[in-house]
């Protein structure tokens, strides 16, 4: 006998979804085995149980009570809005427009993050010469699209990178009193030993910052095109980059150019 | 044949008129949404009842079924009947409230307080005479009502819809598989094991 076969068939049978033909063999198999017979009459039992189950009166004043709740400002409809519209829609159109606001404010903000601009004190990685007084508004970073590709470039190379890295930063912030840009690109394997700054200044103070560079450390004078130098802009002005650089190799210093373009 | 039509024909005209109470409710008319209710209040508070066991409980869950259907109504655009929109909002409502009712441990509370219960009522006379129906009558009694009701809520939230659901309540498989969003034969798969295990439950108790 094979009873789980049989057994398989109780829920049909319950449902009356069994064939004539399969309903007459099961009944013929529950004459003759008792377990399956037992089995077959608890399942019916809890099914006519279920079935006999008393209906239950809901509370009188139910329907009273949902329709003040519903007098309730919270739950009132909102006519306003399309029903044929996700409910999420409102939501994410804020979350959209949230962001593209933090990134315009990212991009026009000159701190190195733009937090520092709204909380100066927080600025604390940022070196500072004695007797400078910081303004909000001062950055060390500038943005890519700030970048003159066509300036001169000076490439000062150094021992100790991080030392002269502060001391190139305090020195340019008291030279150029000038917002001082630099870029220390993130991207770069090499961004701890190499860095991009962009100033400009006077063709008369020019001199004086090459002498202040040389205290720092070696200007690579094949690097240096004083030919670019010589020619101050209409103001007198002349852009130039200075990549300070340990030990560094020309790939580091390409990589430096090619990522601040 | 002609009883069947008549039939057809009232099921009709009756989801015709729900049909106009949906459109008035849609625009913001609280009367037809208290007709609609009325309708449905008596399912609905059953079901809750069913799957939560306890009678506060159901008149909070349906409350809170309702006033989640006025406030989505204007998403109901026909495609189903009404109540199984209405069903398919109560098994979230029921889900999500079984959930908040396990986390604080209250079938666990419920089921210690059913079994002080039915000490109770075993040691008193009355209680004798109660607790012991013929099985050839099988008449309902209130102490049987609250053992089924007993295993109903030690078996899985799952389990306990679909039997509420298809037995207790009577709907097909069809309205079962629309309302569950599953195909037919995962509902009757899903009904057959649920209903093995109400079996078991209660041949334990009853025996």
């Amino acid at each position: 006998m094979n009873c789980g076969k049989y057994q398989a068939q109780f829920n049909d049978y319950l449902d009356g979804d069994l064939s004539p033909s399969e309903r007459e063999t099961l009944q013929y198999h529950l004459k003759e085995c008792l377990p399956c017979y037992r089995k077959w009459g608890s399942l019916q039992k809890t099914h006519e149980i279920l079935h006999q189950l008393p209906p239950l009166d809901p509370p009188e004043h139910l329907s009273a009570v949902v329709m003040a709740r519903l007098k309730d400002s919270r739950f009132r409809q909102r006519f306003w809005y399309p029903a044929n519209l996700p409910r999420w829609l409102p939501m994410g159109v804020g979350a959209a427009v949230l962001l593209l606001i933090s990134a315009a404010l990212w991009q026009v903000m000159p701190s190195q993050y733009p937090w520092q601009s709204l909380f100066p004190s927080s600025r604390k990685n940022v070196a500072t010469s004695p007797g400078f007084s910081e303004k909000p508004h001062e950055s060390l970073t500038i943005r890519k699209r700030d970048f003159d590709s066509s300036a001169p470039v000076i490439v000062l190379r150094v021992k100790d990178f991080s030392r002269a890295d502060q001391q190139l930063q305090s020195m340019l912030r008291s030279f150029a009193r000038l917002p001082l840009p630099g870029r220390q690109s993130p991207r770069s394997p090499h961004a701890r030993s190499a860095r991009l700054f962009q100033l400009q200044v006077t063709g008369q103070r020019l001199p004086h910052l090459l002498r202040e560079l040389h205290k720092i450390g070696h200007l690579d004078q094949g690097q240096v095109e004083s030919q670019k130098l010589a020619n101050p802009g209409q103001q007198g002005q002349v852009s130039i980059r200075i990549v300070v650089v340990s030990n560094g190799s020309d790939v580091e210093i390409r990589q430096l150019l090619r990522e601040g373009k | 044949m002609g009883t069947e039509s008549l039939a057809q024909q009232s099921s009709t005209v009756k989801r015709q008129e729900e049909q106009l109470l949906v459109d008035r409710c849609q625009r913001g008319d609280r009367e037809a949404f208290a007709q609609l209710m009325r309708l449905h209040e008596k399912q609905i508070y059953n079901f809750t009842y069913r799957m939560l066991g306890n009678e506060g409980e159901a008149e909070d869950l349906t409350q809170d079924i309702f006033i989640a259907a006025f406030r989505g109504i204007r998403s109901f655009r026909g495609e189903a009947k009404f109540s199984t929109w209405l069903y398919r909002i109560a098994l979230n409502q029921a889900r999500n409230r079984i959930k908040y009712l396990s986390r604080r441990n209250f079938f666990a509370r419920q089921a210690r307080r059913a079994d002080y219960g039915a000490k109770m009522v075993s040691e008193s006379p009355e209680g004798l005479a109660d607790s012991a129906p013929t099985p050839e009558q099988w008449t309902i009694t209130k102490d049987l009502a609250a053992q089924v009701q007993e295993c109903l809520n030690q078996i899985p939230h799952q389990a306990r819809q679909i039997l509420v659901l298809r037995d207790v309540q009577g709907f097909s498989y069809d309205e079962l598989s629309e309302m569950l969003s599953l195909k037919p034969g995962t509902v009757k798969s899903r009904l057959h094991r649920a209903r093995a295990a109400l079996r078991e439950c209660l041949a334990g108790k009853l025996e």
